[in-house]
């Protein structure tokens, strides 16, 4: 042990700042700058932007309460009955009322159609439709979406709860600019002190996820409105009749609005809890799915934003350029980086290897701490989620880089994501044919 | 007089075989029912089937015993569908030669008749129940069966106890069968569960199904469709097109080819066409067809039909024709509840673990109720009880309760005090009692039996009370 910190104090000792470039260029270029330095000038120019337009936000806010729009609420899922009692409670403390809750029983075995129907006897849910036969997420939500009658639906996942005055903030984007035509919620992780992998969850979504999208929606680049809490315009789904078959039809719905040529809006102050897998075992689950999308529907199903095409926009080229650079581009770099060292640097891996766990650590306190000044809400306080900052190079570095791995190159492969029991098969095989 | 055939004589509506006389009723003009009290039988001469069911409601609900226990016979033999009417009478005859082969059932109906003593009830509970019994017994009927029946308003009938309600109040039937069944006369068996109007307790109902929001029947239903390539799902209409029978999806404008392959239809939608509500499951409606109230399903009342069957104790009180039941004592200021007495016992009985002392309970007995009962009315045996136990609360302490084990049987606490000095009190409150009886209650002679136990904390409290009466006669 002695010797290996003799050893590691001098390779510091010896670095030069060429060396130091040379040996940390993928943090040095990629990492520090993509996630910290651009992404904090950024968050800054967007809270400029949000103080100079104070007065255009209370201007649509007026106009909008003026208006007093309704709005549907759709709830789609499967034996998700368990949790609507609480999210309707959660509803009916909403500061805006004027909504319709429609929830979708997509074919459960549980109890969910006698809650639901319950519910809906009583005068909580306003329609509660079941399908007997289960045809997966996207048909659930669109036969919810199909007996809707307000002017903005706004999708939700049964097991979420939501601030009071959630509906309002996600709503209101749309009064300030008219291109609007999504918004995303704020989701945060509510099971945060469940265990350590719902801790570096909540981390996650509090700093990389939340931050990050504030800042590409500034930027006019923001992808994807979360399932668990997104609105939209109406007119819009009417446009596109809504969701088309999943995994990631989140992001896919959000792609169809941006070709129509509308904006994605990321309404951080609308917040919406949810729980978080629980261990890392269904987390990995989850997030194979999630990275699976990003290759199904950004690189082949919707390819054509990147051509120069009638449609082109080029904050959608740019919003898939980015997200293709560092979901997918960035992991393989990453790969490269590290057969750069093992090839070139064989005998100082180990104190490569130290140097970058200080200093993406270092980054990761940087940022938790610089990034506080700019929550809107928080969980807890700070303290509680400093200590497992460490962990967070472990989580993403290699626990979320080893699964974004195993995904890219099973849909790239072998196409999994149409296998995935996410979906029924009888979709999938379709969707499947028809490359979508 | 015509005779009609060997030993049968008629006289106007008198027809007389070997003795036994039978009332024949043809019209309802002038007839007056009191009248058959003079016969030993009735013969009823009508091919009306409302003809023949006013005249054996009539008798059967008539409250004197020995016109509503007459044996009742059908002339002419029509064929009678209605079963209130089938089970009420006795026989039928095709024509009057047949009178011979009656005469034996005639005569063990009026044998059987004469061995019930009437005795005049307390409560119309009582009343009612001794009316049934009396039939059965009579009719050695032993089970009392519920008949699916089109003119009752709770759909079923008990014809003996049914025939004596009206359309309104037949839902009574219930409270006194469940008295029955409580004061020991009856046990009863399951046969089905009928559910009745929430406003006014009627069965007939018109049930509808109905739009959750503004309750009217008037709608229509579509199928849902999913359509598997592009996921949308949507009501049939919006897959149908004006040029042909085909079905194409709004989405992707594919043709719907196979189900189950590329689409399924996972559930229906109905539409309200009044309100244009749209839900999956109606509300389920019940309208009453008497008083016209539209009752939720959850709202109505639900009672279990059961089929009775007379106990022991049952044939025995339908022979003395007398029966208490606890409601001719409930009513009693000054008493509690034999529940409650006995939950108060057992209190005092865990008491007595803990402290030493001596407790009693005590018992007074009137050893010939039938008697008594069978000269004064109903409203003087409950002015008779009320006496008693006003006579025994002044006599005792204002800590002691007092309580009905039945009509007959008073039954007192005596706490705290020696058994010698209870049994003492006791006595003195029989002599105030015969005294005060018989002042109130000229030419009746009651006889009262009384015991006392004193409380052993070794002993249940049922096992006490079991010992206070088990000597009575």
């Amino acid at each position: 042990m002695e010797e290996i910190l003799d050893n590691y104090i001098r390779f510091l000792v010896s670095l030069t700042p060429g060396h130091f470039i040379r040996l940390f260029w993928f943090y040095i270029f990629f990492e520090f700058t993509r996630y910290f330095v651009i992404e904090f000038i950024i968050l800054n120019l967007a809270k400029l932007s949000r103080y100079l337009n104070r007065n255009k936000y209370d201007k649509a806010k007026a106009e909008f309460l003026f208006e007093y729009p309704l709005i549907s609420i759709l709830v789609p899922g499967k034996n998700e009955g368990k949790h609507l009692h609480k999210l309707v409670n959660s509803l009916k403390e909403q500061t805006y009322q004027n909504i319709e809750i429609i929830v979708v029983d997509d074919g459960s075995d549980d109890d969910t159609p006698i809650i639901g129907r319950s519910l809906e006897k009583a005068g909580k849910i306003d329609l509660f439709l079941r399908n007997e036969v289960r045809g997966g997420k996207a048909s659930a939500a669109n036969l919810a979406y199909r007996y809707a009658k307000g002017k903005y639906i706004v999708h939700l996942d049964a097991d979420c709860s939501y601030d009071r005055d959630a509906i309002e903030q996600i709503i209101l984007p749309f009064y300030l600019d008219d291109n609007i035509g999504g918004v995303g919620g704020n989701v945060m992780v509510r099971n945060y002190k469940e265990s350590l992998a719902t801790t570096l969850q909540a981390i996650e979504y509090y700093d990389t996820i939340s931050i990050g999208r504030r800042v590409t929606s500034y930027l006019g680049w923001y992808r994807i409105i979360s399932g668990a809490f997104g609105a939209f315009r109406k007119d819009l789904l009417d446009n596109i009749k809504g969701w088309d078959i999943g995994p990631g039809l989140d992001g896919d719905i959000t792609v169809k609005i941006r070709k129509l040529g509308y904006k994605i809006y990321f309404a951080d102050q609308a917040v919406c809890l949810t729980s978080a897998p629980k261990n890392f075992k269904i987390l990995a689950k989850q997030r194979l799915r999630w990275d699976k999308s990003i290759i199904r529907f950004r690189i082949r199903k919707h390819r054509d934003v990147l051509s120069p095409n009638k449609h082109f926009k080029f904050s959608s080229f740019l919003s898939f350029v980015e997200n293709i650079t560092f979901s997918v581009i960035l992991n393989i770099k990453w790969y490269i980086y590290a057969a750069d060292m093992l090839i070139n640097y064989p005998s100082s891996i180990l104190n490569i290897f130290i140097t970058n766990i200080l200093l993406y650590t270092f980054t990761n306190f940087l940022k938790y701490i610089l990034y506080s000044l700019y929550r809107n809400r928080s969980h807890t306080k700070m303290y509680e989620f400093l200590i497992y900052i460490p962990c967070m190079v472990f989580y993403f570095g290699f626990y979320l880089r080893v699964v974004r791995t195993i995904a890219h190159f099973q849909e790239f492969v072998f196409k999994k994501s149409y296998e995935d029991p996410w979906n029924p098969i009888k979709t999938s095989t379709h969707a499947k044919e028809m490359g979508l | 007089m015509e005779q009609i055939e060997n030993n049968i004589e008629q006289q106007n509506n008198i027809i007389t075989f070997k003795g036994i006389t039978f009332y024949v009723i043809e019209h309802l003009d002038s007839l007056n029912i009191n009248e058959t009290i003079n016969y030993h039988a009735v013969l009823i001469n009508g091919k009306d089937e409302l003809f023949i069911r006013q005249i054996v409601k009539r008798i059967r609900s008539h409250k004197n015993p020995n016109i509503y226990l007459k044996p009742v016979f059908l002339l002419k033999g029509v064929n009678i569908i209605d079963p209130l009417i089938n089970q009420l009478i006795d026989g039928t005859l095709f024509s009057l030669d047949q009178i011979p082969f009656i005469k034996k059932e005639v005569e063990k109906i009026l044998t059987k008749n004469e061995e019930i003593q009437f005795t005049r009830q307390i409560s119309f509970e009582a009343q009612m129940i001794v009316k049934i019994i009396t039939y059965m017994y009579s009719r050695e009927m032993s089970t009392l069966t519920p008949i699916p029946y089109y003119n009752s308003d709770v759909n079923y009938t008990y014809p003996p106890l049914s025939v004596n309600f009206g359309h309104t109040e037949e839902y009574a039937i219930f409270s006194i069968f469940e008295q029955a069944e409580y004061d020991g006369i009856f046990t009863s068996e399951f046969v089905d569960r009928i559910y009745l109007c929430s406003q006014c307790s009627n069965g007939r109902m018109s049930y509808r199904e109905v739009c959750p929001k503004c309750n009217s029947s008037n709608s229509k239903t579509d199928d849902i469709i999913h359509h598997f390539p592009c996921g949308y799902v949507g009501p049939m209409n919006d897959f149908t097109n004006e040029i042909d029978d085909e079905l194409d999806c709004p989405k992707c404008n594919k043709r719907l080819r196979h189900i189950g392959v590329d689409y399924d239809k996972p559930s229906v939608i109905h539409e309200c066409l009044n309100c244009s509500h749209r839900f999956q499951d109606y509300f389920v409606k019940a309208k009453c067809l008497s008083c016209h109230h539209d009752n939720s399903v959850e709202q109505l009342k639900s009672k279990v039909i059961r089929k009775y069957k007379l106990t022991q104790k049952g044939i025995y009180a339908a022979v003395n024709g007398f029966v208490t039941t606890s409601k001719d004592i409930e009513e009693i200021v000054g008493t509690v509840k034999y529940d409650t007495f006995k939950t108060m016992l057992k209190y005092e009985i865990e008491r007595l673990k803990q402290t030493e002392g001596s407790s009693n309970i005590c018992a007074i007995h009137i050893n010939n109720p039938n008697e008594i009962y069978s000269v004064i009315g109903s409203e003087a045996q409950k002015g008779m009880l009320k006496d008693l136990v006003r006579i025994i609360r002044s006599n005792i302490r204002s800590a002691d309760v007092i309580t009905f084990q039945n009509s007959s049987t008073i039954v007192l606490s005596m706490y705290e005090i020696p058994k010698k000095s209870a049994t003492r009190i006791l006595a003195e409150i029989i002599v105030i009692l015969e005294r005060l009886l018989k002042t109130a209650f000229k030419g009746v002679e009651i006889q009262f039996e009384i015991n006392v136990v004193q409380l052993d904390y070794k002993i249940s409290h049922e096992l006490h009370l079991h010992n206070l009466t088990k000597d009575f006669t």
